[in-house]
């Protein structure tokens, strides 16, 4: 740990009186040593990933960084609405931060777009209209993050930094399937309809952060989560195996802050369970039904036929594609189970309170 | 229905199956225009190349509240999901969107890994702690930005992707940025030092009155004050590690400005000059509020031990930073002239325009 040798040296009296001021250094002599980062470890060694040291309630509403000195008279231009950490945090959260810069990939170079051949037109038009899908529906996991982001205090840094981090991934998301839509003789297809039928609220109008994270990271993401794992079986090449697995990676990372966040509400603030089932609630209907689109296995979802003709091999062979289909709901389903227990909030599941239509998917697979 | 765990027979299985829907597949005739081929480039598959055909069509205006994707097979009847408040080209748009877009993303740094911390040994003194003081300014200015670009990326419609996938990856830099300073500043058992004094940062969050607007002083007024930090950072650090933290922000800063030059620029043409005198008379009552923040000394007196050596040297290291103050504020004037603002250095507030004067030789 460095020490300072000096306090009141000659040189800052020397100063002083050639009219420079150096208040700031004094109240940096005197603030407390933090440990000092290990530079062996990419992570700030301050954190244990609970965030011990985080305040409870935030008072920093001049946007300053965590830790930074606050002066006096400077104007309060944060008005954030999240200021308590039990509002946004979740463990471990600056490893998914770091994961997440050092796994970045362009959508431009790393798939190896040389590799898509000409396709006959029913399959192409599949690709096509899937990759439409996520051309849309991508970005809503970064316009609702983005939203959040300047709402909440800066001093919940690693929350902040994985969101920023999220905005960058869905913008790839979006461009690369976009690419795609572009690159091979097809066309952007048919655009979803992300707002008929959806019962309660949905991502866009959340105005919590934990109705926002349960929604879009759990329940959203975690199904298109699944769709990117099986891409395996619905690519025609190696770039689209490419795709689908790079977008999985994010994918998966942006499951697991909800995860964490999630865990950590359960944990720290048990008083908002019922509440946050209800959210599991509302998303459960959209699952099941398909309303708001944003499953693009569900049941109803215009690219539910294209993901038939993909899996099945060609408009042909879609029932073939539908078997498989109803397969990756089931598996859709359970690994939305397998994040509930995660989370702490699988009790829904053993009492019954889960949708009917998610049992039943696991079960007809 | 019972219990997941308990079985069932296959007979019972097969009742409980709901009955597929019929297929439709009329999506498959559904699109504006097929056959289309982007080429792959020297660069890979660029999102400049998939702009052909009417996928490429910009237009002036967007009106669509949802997420439609420019150039997707529209659908009669879908609700809106959002009242976009930034619709218009101008309102947004820089040409290079595309081209800045994919160098963010080949350009990418990892702080944990690109910088070599280890070789970093703790400067002498209140050398340490005016380092500490710089990056926390930069991490501050970063942070500022990032809740600015937060606070307006929503806004955008869905007609001008460009310009929303390039400001995510000026969001992302901005994490990386606050990271990145934060980290050096701790680095050697110091804490943070004193936030910004948050005039100019105050003018970025606060902004209402639109994207071009925030532009104004996220990328007039603030950016190139950055940009400079950065740049002599990198010429008065001491070891190979932090000259590449601040070149590699540098070059952050740099693509940054280009899109908001660009942006300003392009805003200014199309809108003609009266709307260039309501950006000049804005710039106004901001520029008293950068004379505010060019007097308070903090990061000032920081700098000048920073690049003197010590506080031994802080006389020395003050006559660069006055060389500083006054490179920030002649390129402001001469970038507030390039984007088609007309103001001369003379109409400056008087605050700033003493940092015009020649700095006397000693």
């Amino acid at each position: 740990m460095a020490t300072m040798d000096r306090t009141l040296s000659e040189e800052k009296i020397a100063a002083r009186e050639a009219g420079y001021s150096l208040g700031w250094l004094d109240q940096l002599e005197n603030r407390r040593m933090v440990p000092a980062v290990d530079s062996s470890d990419a992570m700030d060694s301050s954190d244990d990933g609970k965030g011990a040291d985080l305040p409870e309630w935030s008072s920093n509403l001049t946007a300053r960084p965590y830790e930074a000195i606050p002066r006096p008279g400077i104007p309060q231009i944060g008005a954030y609405s999240f200021r308590t950490k039990k509002e946004v945090w979740g463990y471990n959260l600056r490893k998914l931060y770091e994961e997440a810069v050092s796994r970045q990939w362009s959508s431009a170079t790393d798939v190896p777009w040389h590799t898509v051949q000409p396709l006959p037109d029913d399959i192409e038009a599949a690709e096509c209209q899937l990759a439409t899908f996520f051309n849309e529906v991508e970005f809503v996991a970064a316009d609702v993050p983005g939203r959040f982001i300047s709402t909440m205090s800066p001093d919940y840094l690693d929350t902040r930094l994985f969101l920023m981090s999220q905005i960058m991934d869905e913008s790839r998301h979006m461009e690369v399937f976009r690419k795609r839509a572009l690159m091979n003789g097809g066309g952007l297809m048919r655009r979803v309809d992300s707002s008929t039928g959806v019962v309660g609220s949905s991502t866009d109008n959340a105005r919590d952060f934990t109705e926002m994270s349960s929604r879009l990271h759990i329940v959203g993401e975690g199904g298109v989560l699944t769709l990117f794992r099986v891409g395996e079986l619905m690519a025609y090449n190696d770039a689209e195996k490419t795709i689908y697995r790079r977008a999985a990676q994010d994918e998966a990372r942006h499951v697991a802050f909800g995860i964490l966040h999630l865990r950590y509400m359960s944990e720290s603030v048990p008083e908002r369970r019922e509440e946050i089932h209800t959210y599991f609630d509302e998303a459960e209907i959209r699952q099941a039904t398909g309303a708001g689109g944003e499953n693009p296995a569900g049941s109803n979802a215009l690219t539910s036929e294209a993901l038939a003709v993909l899996l099945g091999g060609g408009k042909d062979k879609v029932d073939e594609g539908r078997k498989i289909l109803l397969a990756i709901r089931a598996r859709q389903v359970k690994e939305y189970f397998q994040r509930l227990k995660s989370a702490g909030y699988d009790d829904r599941i053993h009492n019954g309170r889960v949708n009917p239509a998610l049992l039943a998917a696991v079960k007809n697979a | 229905m019972p219990p997941l765990d308990e079985p069932q027979s296959a007979s019972e299985v097969e009742a409980e199956k709901p009955a597929l829907p019929p297929l439709s597949l009329d999506w498959m005739q559904e699109c504006l225009e097929w056959g289309t081929k982007a080429e792959l480039g020297p660069h890979g598959l660029t999102a400049r190349a998939i702009n052909i055909g009417i996928y490429g069509d910009i237009p002036d205006e967007w009106e669509e509240m949802t997420r439609m994707p420019r150039g997707a097979y529209p659908v009669e009847g879908v609700p809106r999901i959002d009242l976009y408040s930034l619709t218009k080209k101008a309102e947004l748009w820089a040409e290079n969107s595309p081209e800045l877009y994919e160098e963010a993303v080949q350009r990418r740094w990892i702080a944990a890994i690109d910088i070599a911390w280890e070789s970093i040994p703790p400067l002498p003194g209140e050398v340490e702690l005016a380092l500490c003081q710089v990056c926390t300014e930069l991490s501050h200015h970063a942070m500022a930005e990032g809740e600015t670009l937060g606070n307006w990326l929503h806004r955008m419609c869905y007609g001008y992707h460009e310009v929303k996938n390039f400001l995510a990856t000026q969001a992302f830099d901005s994490a990386r940025h606050v990271e990145a300073f934060r980290k050096r500043a701790l680095l050697h058992g110091h804490s943070m030092g004193l936030e910004n004094p948050g005039w100019v940062n105050r003018r970025m969050l606060e902004v209402r009155g639109g994207w071009t607007e925030a532009s104004l002083y996220l990328y007039l007024m603030r950016g190139p004050l950055t940009l400079l930090l950065c740049r002599y950072g990198e010429a008065y650090a001491g070891t190979a590690a932090e000259k590449k933290l601040f070149r590699l922000a540098l070059q952050d800063k740099a693509r940054h400005l280009a899109y908001g030059m660009s942006h300003l620029k392009y805003a200014i043409e199309k809108k003609g000059s009266g709307y260039a005198l309501g950006l000049k008379r804005l710039l106004i009552g901001a520029e008293q509020d950068l004379a505010k923040e060019m007097q308070d000394p903090v990061l000032w007196e920081a700098l000048a031990i920073l690049i003197g050596g010590g506080l031994h040297h802080i006389e020395a290291g003050m006559a660069v930073v006055k060389r500083l103050q006054q490179q920030y504020l002649d390129e402001y004037v001469r970038r507030i002239q390039w984007v088609g603002i007309e103001k001369t250095a003379e109409e400056l507030a008087p605050g700033l325009q003493e940092y015009l004067a020649p700095v006397a030789s000693s």
